[in-house]
């Protein structure tokens, strides 16, 4: 088991999270975030008074998937995040020891 | 095991009969029923008891008596059982025996029970000491036993506890209500109410009923009636407001199997189901239940509200009941920090007081008496179609909208007395509207009141802080009026059942303003604010607002910069209103980042303008009639991905020759056309490439180096990366041998593109010949002019220089080495001196900001520049 995250642009949600969802994944989750890479925060200048944005506003995306889809799930955030632009975002894949699900307390694959 | 006739076993078989009946709906009076089968069962059981009689009745009274919501007959299904086993004297050994054989057996059927023992003496003592058990002993009704003792008990308890106790009672009874209030009173428990202890649930009330019977010595609900406290209307809508929230509660105790008094999401779908509501029109059944329990719970609240507020004065004092009155305008007179009419007959004088007294209200700061919204919901009849287009109704009304921010919201008052739906009938639809989600916290009318609130707020907020931004915003508009009517009114929409809202809200508004005898231009702005609510949302978080196209769609719809700070506003205070979930850091910063690149797009005018959006449609138009060969869809894709000013500035004549181009250009790396107008010795190359950085030195290299003088050129780069790069060149020397020019051009670039053929040091040897030729004419002086602020989306490189072979490719390569990707080009000659245009990104695509890439780039341009022949 894998968990992949990923940065994205918020407005591309939609287009990834209907991708993922045509590969099979119908869980993530999803949460506002900000920060910096190489695309750089700015400076607003309105009436003389400044507004600096130092984080971007991005969406997180966290996936957990079996680890023979990982490479499949990976090629569907890039293709449908990119924009071809800065600040498209970062996939991150990491190994994953093991999943719960409360309710039932299935372990492992079956709990994703 | 207990004989089936144990009074236990008959309780458990009375229960199950009646929760059988209540579940099929036929048991109307539950709580009562309940706490009825309760009672026989200590009835009952005292009867039987074996200890009771070794005691010794006479010797020592003693008796059974019910207390709290057990005492009220307010018998839900898992709520516990509240008891006092009272003795006249000291309490007897045998007591413990006495609690065994009556309540054990209530203990293993699960029943909730809790027992104090106590003497008289005690329990009197303990109330005077304890607010709690005085508040329990409120509601003491007598079980079995000595009734005389009870008697003795309460009227102890009335003489000597609440005329000593009673006014430092009903001030911990306010304080605790308001902690209460407090607590209960955050998004959250408006999503998932809190029955008993949140806003307008059942502890309201009953804090009404405990401050009443120490104020009045009122003993029964009724009394609140009949003692004229409340209004017979008045007291009928209570009653059915709290076996409302009462019999909701009943079902949230069966479906949880528990004493659960808060209302969880999980659990509402089920209860509107239970309780038979219907969909209509469009809007769940758990919506209209939700609906239906606001406004009950919303209803309780109130009257509670009012009526503490007459009986207390603001330390939680009584009021005395007689008080002076001053008239403070025609009609409306100010008694006790309220406002009331003067009389009944006053209103049926002069309707527009209906509406004057809220304008006071707002005004003055002053509170509502109880009998005013009374009586303003009595005379609501008066409110005709005559009085609503009032012009004098009309400015009043005005008056309370822009009216300073209060503790109690006027317009609330406004909607509650009925008056505000009167006044505009078309909001009907919204009142207590719920809409189901985690998202919308608010009823649709309470949101369009707190939209107008917090656009109020915005007034007085602190400069440094974002809010004091909005307020900088607020303050430059010149018609904040209609900003507010249209918060107030910005989801009206709503209250049709469509899914396009804002549309039906700009249609519905447009008739209350008419009505209202609005100028016609004051009714555009109203209807467009409404219409467009959601635009600016809904590009900030759906659409890339760093694509300039977006930015220019999203200007057109505004075209004046007045109407996009209004909109911004309206937007920041609509998702503030929303809810938690609808508002956040984030998601103001992006839209703030909207605003902004909106609002430069406006105030550049050029590309937003409405005029520019007319030449580009009608392009559109007719490239379409035009251009057989492509396919209309084909087409329209393709003009999405050409930029504004493309679109803007190049004649359709000259589109349809690119889409041509583009059209051949299939495989290949590029194509090119030279184009020759009859006896003119100029030639239009176009060329339409798959576009990389590093392109257009390429090209003009390849020009220089086959003698084509470049006196302009325009280069544009489509979305979909390909380059349309137009130049404008002196012909060929040998005119008679063109074509075989114009290959060697094409077979060159092909080279250059590949990489094969190396134009800095080809041009190098071709320019040492140039240098012969040079005349020696004195020189303007070079000037390189970096621009950050012209647009949001590029670095603007302006360089004015004298002309000379070679240049363009010169300048164009450092930039490429600079690693700057050229985006738009404008080439110009004039005489000798050049003017070149570069809209440019760095290969991130960004624009340059960083001072010192600024000043490496106009470095690496100058000696571009100054490495010309002289």
């Amino acid at each position: 088991m894998k968990k992949i995250e990923a940065i994205i642009k918020p407005f591309k949600l939609d287009d990834v999270k209907e991708g993922l969802t045509e590969v099979g994944v119908h869980g993530m989750t999803v949460s506002d975030v900000k920060g910096f890479g190489r695309q750089r925060g700015h400076t607003e200048i309105y009436r003389g008074a400044e507004y600096t944005v130092d984080f971007v506003p991005k969406l997180k995306l966290e996936i957990v998937v079996d680890s023979e889809l990982v490479p499949q799930v990976v090629k569907v955030i890039e293709d449908k995040a990119r924009t071809g632009q800065i600040g498209d975002g970062k996939i991150f894949v990491t190994p994953l020891d093991e999943v719960v699900r409360i309710r039932t307390g299935e372990r492992g694959k079956e709990a994703i | 095991m207990n004989a089936p006739d144990a009074p236990v076993n008959i309780l458990q078989e009375k229960k199950n009969a009646l929760v059988a009946r209540f579940l099929e709906g036929a048991e109307p009076a539950f709580l009562e029923a309940h706490a009825a089968i309760i009672d026989d069962y200590f009835r009952d059981s005292f009867a039987r008891s074996s200890v009771g009689p070794a005691m010794g009745m006479d010797k020592n009274p003693h008796a059974i008596i019910a207390l709290g919501g057990y005492g009220r007959k307010e018998q839900c299904l898992y709520s516990d059982v509240d008891v006092l086993l009272l003795f006249k004297k000291r309490i007897p050994d045998q007591a413990q025996g006495l609690v065994q054989e009556i309540f054990y057996p209530l203990w293993d059927i699960g029943l909730d029970v809790s027992y104090s023992i106590r003497s008289l003496k005690e329990c009197l003592s303990l109330a005077s000491s304890d607010f709690e058990v005085l508040t329990a002993l409120m509601d003491a009704r007598f079980l079995c036993g000595i009734s005389p003792l009870y008697s003795e008990l309460m009227e102890h308890f009335r003489d000597k506890v609440l005329r000593r106790r009673g006014a430092a009672h009903v001030s911990w009874l306010v304080k605790k209500n308001r902690e209460r209030h407090a607590r209960f009173g955050d998004s959250t428990y408006l999503l998932e109410p809190n029955l008993k202890e949140g806003l307008g649930g059942l502890r309201d009330y009953h804090t009404m009923l405990w401050v009443a019977r120490t104020a009045y010595d009122v003993n029964e609900p009724r009394d609140l009636e009949f003692q004229g406290h409340l209004s017979h209307d008045e007291f009928q809508s209570l009653m059915e407001a709290l076996s409302f929230i009462r019999i909701v509660r009943n079902w949230l105790h069966h479906l949880t199997a528990r004493k659960c008094d808060q209302l969880y999401f999980e659990y509402q779908i089920k209860l509107a189901k239970a309780l038979n509501f219907k969909p209509v029109n469009g809007e769940q059944a758990v919506e209209r239940f939700l609906g239906t329990l606001h406004g009950q719970m919303e209803f309780v609240k109130r009257q509670h509200l009012i009526f503490l507020d007459k009986a207390l004065d603001r330390k939680g004092g009584f009021r005395k009941r007689k008080s002076q009155r001053r008239l403070i305008q025609p009609g409306i007179e100010l008694v006790q920090g309220a406002l009331y009419f003067e009389s009944p007959e006053v209103i049926l004088q002069k309707p527009h007081l209906l509406i004057k007294i809220f304008e006071q209200s707002a005004i003055l700061g002053l509170p509502l008496g109880v009998e005013t919204t009374r009586l303003v919901r009595e005379f609501l009849y008066l409110v005709d179609e005559k009085f609503q287009s009032s012009t004098k109704v009309v400015k009043l009304f005005q008056r309370i909208l822009a009216g300073p921010p209060q503790t109690f919201n006027v317009l609330n008052e406004m909607l509650n007395s009925g008056i505000l739906v009167a006044l505009i009938p078309e909001m009907k639809g919204i009142v207590n509207r719920i809409q189901y989600d985690e998202y919308h916290v608010y009823p649709v009318d309470k949101h369009c009141l707190r939209t107008v609130q917090t656009l109020k707020d915005f007034r007085d907020a602190e400069a440094a802080t974002e809010d004091g931004f909005y307020g900088s915003v607020l303050k430059e508009i010149a018609r904040p009026d209609l900003l507010l009517w249209a918060a107030l009114l910005h989801d009206v929409g709503k209250g049709v059942n469509r899914p396009d809202h804002s549309i039906q809200g700009a249609r519905i508004v447009r008739d209350i303003f008419a009505r209202m005898g609005f100028d016609a231009e004051d009714i555009e702005m109203i209807s467009f604010l409404v219409r467009e609510h959601l635009l600016l949302m809904h590009t900030a978080t759906r659409r890339d607002i760093s694509d300039e196209k977006v930015v220019i769609q999203c200007a057109r719809r505004f075209q004046d910069v007045e109407r996009l700070k209004m909109l911004y506003l309206l937007t920041v205070a609509d998702s503030k209103a929303t809810g938690a979930k609808a508002w956040s850091d984030w998601t103001g910063t992006l839209l703030r980042a909207l605003f902004f690149k909106v609002l430069r797009m406006l105030e550049r005018g050029e590309l937003a303008t409405q005029a520019a959006a007319d030449v580009v449609e009608k392009k559109k138009k007719d490239v379409l009639e035009r251009a057989l060969s492509f396919q209309r869809r084909e087409l329209e894709s393709l003009f999405d991905q050409m930029p504004p000013r493309y679109l803007l500035y190049t004649p359709v004549e000259s589109i349809l020759k690119h889409l041509e181009l583009y059209e051949g250009l299939g495989q290949e790396s590029f194509v090119l056309e030279a184009e020759a107008k009859p006896r003119s010795n100029y030639r239009t190359v176009t060329v339409c490439a798959r576009d990389f950085p590093g392109l257009f030195s390429r090209l003009s290299g390849v020009f220089t180096l086959n003698n084509l003088d470049i006196l302009s050129a325009e280069i544009y780069t489509w979305r979909n990366h390909i380059a349309v790069d137009v130049f404008k060149v002196k012909a060929p020397l040998d005119k008679l041998h063109e074509d075989e020019a114009w290959s060697r051009v094409k077979r060159d670039l092909r080279a250059a593109l590949k990489g094969e053929l190396d134009l800095k040091s080809a041009l190098g040897e071709k320019l040492q010949a140039y240098r012969a030729l040079q005349r020696r004419i004195p020189r303007r002086p070079d000037r390189i002019v970096m621009d950050n602020e012209a647009s949001d989306f590029f670095t603007i490189v302006e360089v004015y220089s004298h002309d000379f072979p070679g240049l363009l490719f010169n300048v164009t390569d450092a930039l490429f080495r600079c690693k700057l990707d050229i985006w738009i080009a404008k080439i110009g000659t004039k005489v000798d001196q050049v003017v070149d245009v570069f809209y440019m990104r760095d290969f991130d695509g960004q624009k340059i900001v960083d001072p010192q890439e600024i000043a490496a780039v106009e470095e690496a341009i100058k000696e571009a520049i100054e490495s010309a022949p002289l």
